[in-house]
């Protein structure tokens, strides 16, 4: 009996143990410091982000706010980065601050695990000075914006300029898709090889849809997202052009269709063959510049300016012009369960503002979302990017709604098929076509 | 007067038995409705639902009944990985690790071969390295770049470079499997052989019979059991084979080698649609079931 008593009294005092701890867990200190922990997944930007945060605790503290940053520095793909963080905010254990590229924040938004940025940049004035394409891009299908975007991006087509040059192939910009085949037919009567990557099927993941199927389908004139109906057309002449054009590539032995195979497919091809010279075009977001192409890039090319040029993106159907295409690019979103909300967005905002940006956009590679970036070092320093700057405000942006991670999924399968001889351009609209609808359900895709 | 006093005791005890079976039987009870079957049920629900981890769809999950099941049944890639589930398990778990574990068991049994502790060391190394160990080891083995163990080794003989994953993906993670899976064979197998008395083999010799004979009509016949029931265990396993063939391919190229589980996982967890996914696995659940039922009959062993 006396047993049975000792037992139940240290049962009972573990339990209030647990309940205290818990307790004092959630509840916080209001006058201590409060931890903010920020999740970033590419080791350039943990790198850089690292540097900056003792700066950004520092101006904190001038204004009286005690504010520590946690880093958490998680090196993943693209593709495991979309999976584990899916989990971890549907847990709830994901960090409070997120860096990630604008395509995962619509999945994530809609599902509610992101906080509704509204407010807070309603009163920033440095929420003004964005381009205005850069804002439309992280405009979300309910009309908010859960992400404030530090990048912009320019997709274009990459080139070696010298090796064309060597090989005696034109190097100035194709205006339709028939002439740059041609070109590249040349180049592979040359080398053997296949001359242009673009990406496709599977393994390249969410890449496949933003670098390499949306800047095609998107210049072609033809609505895929419609804004007002919220729904996707899953047929359309400027689809069937896109998948049409895959074909062509694919049938002359233009696209290296086992490369892309592979389940890293970036690294044969941008990685290896581009930078060898054997693959000298290669469909590429304006990061090329430095994030794999820079000297502290994933395989540096010396002399890359001289080396290394863009063509805006030919036109693909009759009665379109070329194009360029904003390619989006990454932002900071706050988790919706942050437990220091406001500070987590003072977090977004300093590291999207000055030179802290600077700093960030030349170690990606990525193009100022924001005016009156152009004097301010290290960006100051970089013709590539104050370039494609430029070009921003004139290119076109692609279609984003509801159900992208689905259409998505839809394009990486049906490119697949392609690329393992399963389809043809035709079949290959049709089994895309067939997938998203289903995957979309009859509310997304129109009829 | 002792079976008048058993006799009499029966009821007693029967009585206890009762009380005490619950007691038994109780943890093992909870633990398997907890952990198997009230997954198991969630995930049969999920299946009937259109419930996903992303977009706006995931706030409001809805009651779609068997549409998940008529899209998987109708779905050419998920027919198609089924399929691939079907070869890897025929090749690498019943014609590979079988008949390699019960080689590599026989071997063993033999009395003129020399170093079997460093052959039964070499058969069970594979089995004690972990799963993504294993797989990583093969894949930089079979990298296709130049720097891969595998090319080099061509590379001293003069020839060009392979990239077996990309030309042979189902041939070569067939291979990593049986390779991994020989040493429990073997185990089972050696087990099961020590349960056939020598006199029967040697009184068979003594007639005449050649080894292949005494093999099929006498050690055979005695180990069907152990070697069913061995079936049965590495079908299960190897079907739900995922780390060893996602580390090396993950699931291609194309998908070439996207098995039912890899399938799974792609669609529940990379492309968020827990509903789809859940509604796969059910149906690999319910053929994994008819599967195990007939290698229970066929080997009439109690499982």
């Amino acid at each position: 009996m006396s047993r049975n008593r000792v037992l139940a009294t240290a049962t009972a005092g573990m339990l209030l143990t647990g309940a205290l701890t818990a307790c004092s867990g959630s509840g916080g200190d209001a006058d201590g410091p409060v931890t903010i922990k920020l999740l970033e997944y590419q080791e350039p930007r943990a790198k850089v982000v690292k540097a900056l945060i003792p700066e950004f605790e520092r101006a904190m503290a001038k204004q009286g706010r005690k504010i520590k940053v946690e880093l958490v520095a998680d090196t993943l793909t693209d593709e495991q980065f979309h999976t584990k963080i899916t989990q971890q905010l549907h847990s709830g254990t994901a960090p409070d601050v997120l860096d990630m590229g604008g395509s995962n924040v619509t999945g994530l938004a809609g599902a509610g695990y992101l906080l509704k940025l509204d407010d807070y940049l309603d009163k920033w004035d440095g929420w003004g000075q964005y381009y205005t394409s850069a804002k439309e891009a992280a405009r979300q299908p309910d009309g908010g914006f859960y992400s404030i975007p530090h990048e912009a991006s320019l997709q274009s087509l990459f080139y070696r300029k010298d090796v064309l040059q060597r090989l005696g192939v034109d190097t100035s910009q194709p205006r339709t898709w028939d002439e740059l085949i041609g070109r590249l037919k040349k180049v592979k009567a040359k080398t053997g090889e296949a001359p242009i990557v673009i990406p496709a099927g599977t393994a390249w993941g969410g890449g496949t849809w933003t670098e390499g199927f949306l800047p095609l389908v998107a210049g072609t004139g033809s609505t895929f997202y419609d804004a007002k109906s919220k729904k996707w057309t899953l047929k359309s002449k400027g689809l069937s052009a896109t998948f049409g054009l895959y074909d062509e590539l694919i049938k002359a032995g233009l696209l290296p269709v086992r490369d892309l195979q592979n389940p890293n497919p970036w690294e044969p091809t941008k990685y290896k063959n581009f930078v060898k010279g054997t693959l000298p075009v290669s469909a590429q977001g304006s990061w090329g510049w430095k994030f794999d192409w820079g000297p502290e890039g994933a395989a540096p090319i010396e002399n890359l300016r001289e080396k290394v040029a863009t063509w805006d993106y030919p036109a693909l159907v009759p009665g379109t012009k070329p194009y360029s295409i904003s390619g989006g690019g990454y932002g900071y979103s706050v988790n919706a369960h942050a437990k220091n909300p406001d500070a987590a967005v003072e977090l977004a905002k300093w590291l999207s503002s000055g030179t802290p940006l600077a700093k960030q956009l030349v170690t990606v590679g990525a193009v100022s979302p924001r005016k009156g970036l152009s004097g301010t070092a290290p960006y100051k320093n970089e013709p590539s990017l104050l370039d494609a700057e430029r070009k921003l405000p004139g290119s076109i942006l692609p279609p984003r709604g509801d159900g992208e991670d689905q259409v998505s999924q839809a394009v990486q399968s049906a490119t697949g098929k392609m690329l393992s001889g399963r389809a043809d351009g035709g079949q290959a609209a049709a089994a895309f076509a067939k997938e998203a609808k289903e995957l979309l359900g009859d509310n997304r895709a129109a009829e | 007067m002792t079976i008048a006093k058993a006799l009499s005791g029966r009821p007693i005890r029967r009585r206890r038995e009762r009380g005490v079976l619950p007691l038994l039987l109780g943890p093992s009870i909870v633990l398997i409705a907890v952990f198997v079957i009230a997954p198991a049920g969630y995930g049969i629900y999920l299946g009937l639902t259109d419930t996903q981890l992303t977009g706006w769809a995931a706030r409001d999950p809805q009651f779609v009944g068997l549409e998940n099941f008529r899209n998987l049944l109708g779905s050419e890639d998920f027919l198609a990985s089924l399929g691939r589930t079907g070869e890897f398990v025929l090749w690498s778990a019943i014609i590979g690790q079988t008949v390699l574990g019960m080689v590599a068991a026989l071997l063993l049994r033999t009395k003129w071969l020399r170093g079997k502790g460093l052959f039964g060391a070499l058969v069970l190394l594979p089995m004690v390295v972990p799963e993504v160990v294993a797989s990583l080891t093969w894949a930089s083995v079979l990298s296709s770049d130049g720097d891969g163990t595998l090319n080099r080794l061509l590379g001293l003989f003069g020839s060009g470079a392979a990239a077996p994953l990309q030309d042979h993906p189902m041939a070569s993670v067939v291979i990593i499997n049986v390779w991994r899976g020989i040493a429990l064979a073997m185990i089972m197998f050696q087990a099961a052989l020590e349960d056939v008395p020598d006199e029967l083999i040697e009184s068979a010799r003594m007639d005449g019979a050649s080894a292949l004979q005494v093999f099929r009509y006498i050690t055979l016949p005695l180990i069907r059991g152990p070697v069913f029931l061995y079936l049965l265990l590495t079908t299960i396993t190897t079907v739900g084979v995922f780390g060893l063939v996602y580390f090396l391919t993950q699931g291609g190229p194309g998908q070439e080698t996207e098995l039912a589980s890899i399938y799974i996982f792609h669609r529940a967890f990379q492309y968020s649609q827990i509903g789809l996914g859940s509604a796969a696995s059910v149906i690999l659940l319910v053929l994994l079931m008819i599967l195990g039922l007939t290698y229970a009959r066929l080997a009439k062993v109690e499982v």
